[in-house]
């Protein structure tokens, strides 16, 4: 029996556009899986302190093709290795992978057609996330990456996705890496958008043996936007990831990274959220150290100001047999004003003996002694207290490789945390 | 240059100086010794400012003034230098942005050129020379994992780059290796002047050796029990403190 609900069906109004013709029966397959059901609600604990209420009222039309100026978005080491999409397109004049060295393979997912048998397979066996299966369901295009063999990657590459919604849309950008083993790559992957949208980005990544992938991903939507954002990730044996997710725009966000270990893996899973006003972004992570030997890193650093709110739930499981895992995570946040909040979690479960876990989660305001030993060189309350912010939230960009991505980002954290006066901080 | 007449100061409302009287002029060196806990490094964090003591009774006076009206930033850029025994890390901030900003807010203070990024860093390059610093540590975060003796040579950095008028040296000869305690104790005699001073707080002569101090006082539970000549801190070395105590209590009788 089902229950009628009153008001639009979000999901339903979603899927009740045609259905793309490529990769029909994966797209069948979550649209089975999404039949009858409904936004989450704050009953359900995942969704706690993730009201999507608002954006259940909301209508999302499809999203047309549009043209936009990227001239800003621009890095100068990854002018030559930049795949663009505008509303879930590909916008090939916008794109330049003339850089990309050879045998990479590297090109927009409406090329690659059924090709990519990987597509929808990374985390299988794991129940797939219902904003996934909206992607699944509808995306129109994306981009899919692939490293042969012992190839390392000088360049980074650069993904932009960029939504331009005059009218309220929906879009489902889409990416696949795969590197072979013992390959190297820098992925960069921006999100960037104006007007009110809804963005469903899926992210599916495998790194075989041996392999290291390093993934820089900047959330800049606009602040009328909702962006509900899945990343899967397999590592394998001696393989390596190491991702650094930057969240700065949406109204609402919520990130939900899930990353698979392998024996002797390492992964980094690090994050900086920077709220104000009203905001409010979610991150619920997932570590699984499958197998034995296996490292992961967790910081996981929120500024919240305004009314805003932050979420944080990192769940790490080491499977039985999963022995010599060294997992550690740390939730740090820094409220800035009194109306702010941060919900933080961590969620351990470890089901083998042999095994190195620690976790740690502070809230508070900045601390006194870092603060006098700034005054104590002569600067005034003000500008230390900014300065100490600026440094808090830049330590997680402190070791991103791409200098001018490193910069720009810099300038933004710095613009955000009242710092721009105090110079060049570079 | 600084006057101290009868200073208390307690902590979490525990008294920690009881009664300090000290004067240091322009172009001296003073040092403090004492037992663990006398109340050392709380003197000197109670003249630059620190937001944890708080002052009970007594005066000091800096260049004429009444120290306890300057704010601890206003006391910096007055030229009060603090090289602490623990110095802070500063994750996220460059320690070359914060050099930079600290010299030019001083600068600014005293109606000087501020420098810009270009210009600062000939001006840096010359002061890591005078401390023997790599140049890498420019670029790590403020002190953020730095070993101790390295932290201690990125105080005297500072010090260079902010050419106090007074500096407070405390302990900089802890964690120090032989080498870096010889060039830092040179750097700091080449940054003295007539017009400046310097109180070090030690618990060894080595250092005593190189930065020679004019003073010596014996710090012990909030006081000032002895104040003699440089010899004073190789008795000390022999003899430990006893009979400085002893001496005191003898003297108190009287
Ligand atoms: N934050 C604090 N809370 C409580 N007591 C404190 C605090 N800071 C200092 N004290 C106490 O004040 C006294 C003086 O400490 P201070 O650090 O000034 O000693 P010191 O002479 O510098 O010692 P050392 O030679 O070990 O560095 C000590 O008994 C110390 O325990
Ligand atoms: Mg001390």
């Amino acid at each position: 029996m089902t229950t009628m609900v009153a008001g639009p069906n979000l999901l339903a109004d979603l899927l009740s556009g045609p259905r793309p013709t490529e990769w029909a029966s994966l797209r069948e397959a979550a649209e089975l899986r999404l039949a009858g059901r409904e936004l989450p609600a704050t009953r359900e604990e995942d969704w706690k302190y993730t009201d999507l209420k608002a954006l259940a009222g909301l209508a999302f039309g499809p999203a047309p093709k549009a043209t936009v100026d990227i001239s800003s978005h621009l890095l100068p080491e990854m002018v030559g290795t930049r795949q663009v999409f505008v509303n879930g397109h590909h916008a090939p004049h916008a794109s330049c992978a003339s850089a990309v060295p050879a045998g990479v393979r590297y090109f927009p997912m409406s090329h690659a057609s059924e090709a990519c048998h990987a597509l929808g397979s990374i985390g299988n066996g794991v129940a797939k996330g219902l904003f996934e299966d909206l992607n699944t369901a509808r995306f129109q295009d994306g981009a899919v990456i692939l490293v042969p063999k012992n190839l390392k990657v000088a360049l980074p590459l650069h993904l932009l996705f960029i939504t331009k919604a005059e009218t309220p849309i929906a879009v489902f950008p889409r990416v696949l890496v795969l590197l072979e083993r013992g390959a190297e790559l820098e992925l960069v992957e921006e999100h960037h958008g104006e007007g009110a949208y809804l963005s469903c980005p899926v992210v599916e990544v495998h790194v075989a043996e041996g392999a290291i992938l390093r993934h820089e991903r900047v959330q800049r939507e606009s602040p009328e936007a909702y962006h509900l954002g899945t990343l899967k990730a397999e590592v394998g044996k001696g393989g390596q990831y190491h991702s650094r997710t930057l969240s700065f725009g949406a109204r609402l966000s919520r990130q939900q990274p899930w990353v698979r270990l392998a024996e002797g893996a390492e992964a980094s899973l690090d994050g900086l959220v920077l709220l104000d006003g009203a905001q409010v972004a979610d991150t619920h992570s997932f570590l699984h150290h499958a197998e034995p030997q296996a490292s992961s890193h967790q910081l996981h650093k929120c500024i919240v100001d305004g009314k805003a709110r932050a979420i944080f739930n990192g769940q790490i499981r080491v499977a039985p047999g999963a022995q010599g895992t060294d997992a550690q995570q740390q939730s740090r946040n820094l409220l800035l004003s009194e109306t702010a909040r941060v919900d933080t979690k961590p969620q351990l479960e470890i089901y083998a003996d042999d095994v190195k876990c620690s976790h740690g989660a502070a809230v508070g305001q900045l601390d006194p002694e870092e603060l006098f030993y700034l005054q104590s060189r002569g600067m005034n309350a003000d500008d230390a207290r900014n300065l100490l912010t600026y440094g808090f939230a830049a330590d997680v960009l402190t070791h991103i490789p791409v200098a001018s991505l490193r910069r720009a980002l810099r300038q933004l954290v710095m613009a955000r945390t009242q710092a721009t006066s105090l110079g060049d901080l570079g | 240059m600084l006057s101290i007449k009868n200073l208390t100061a307690s902590i979490n409302g525990t008294p920690v100086l009881k009664g300090i009287d000290l004067e240091i002029k322009a172009g001296e060196i003073h040092a403090i010794m004492g037992p663990n806990g006398s109340g050392k490094s709380t003197l000197g964090k109670v003249l630059v400012g620190h937001p944890a003591y708080e002052v009970t009774g007594g005066e000091v006076l800096y260049e004429g003034r009444n120290l306890f009206e300057l704010a601890a930033d206003e006391r910096a850029r007055a030229g009060i230098f603090m090289g602490f025994q623990h110095p802070i890390e500063v994750p996220g901030v460059s320690n070359a942005a914060f050099l930079r900003l600290a010299y030019n807010k001083k600068a600014e203070a005293e109606g000087r050129d501020e420098l810009d990024p270009l210009e600062f860093d000939d001006f840096i390059h010359e002061k890591i020379k005078l401390v023997a610093m790599k140049e890498e540590f420019l670029d790590r975060s403020l002190n953020e994992g730095f070993s101790g003796g390295e932290k201690k040579r990125n105080e005297i950095l500072q010090m260079a780059v902010l050419e106090p008028k007074l500096a407070i040296l405390d302990e900089l000869d802890s964690g120090l290796d032989i080498d870096a305690l010889r060039v830092l104790g040179d750097a700091v005699n080449k940054l003295q002047r007539p017009d400046r001073a310097l109180l070090i707080i030690t618990h060894f002569p080595r250092i005593l050796e190189t930065i020679q101090p004019q003073f010596v006082h014996v710090l012990s539970g909030g006081r000032i029990l002895k104040s003699a000549g440089k010899e004073l801190a190789t008795e000390l070395e022999d003899r430990g403190y006893d009979w400085v105590l002893e001496e005191a209590a003898a003297g108190g009788a009287r």
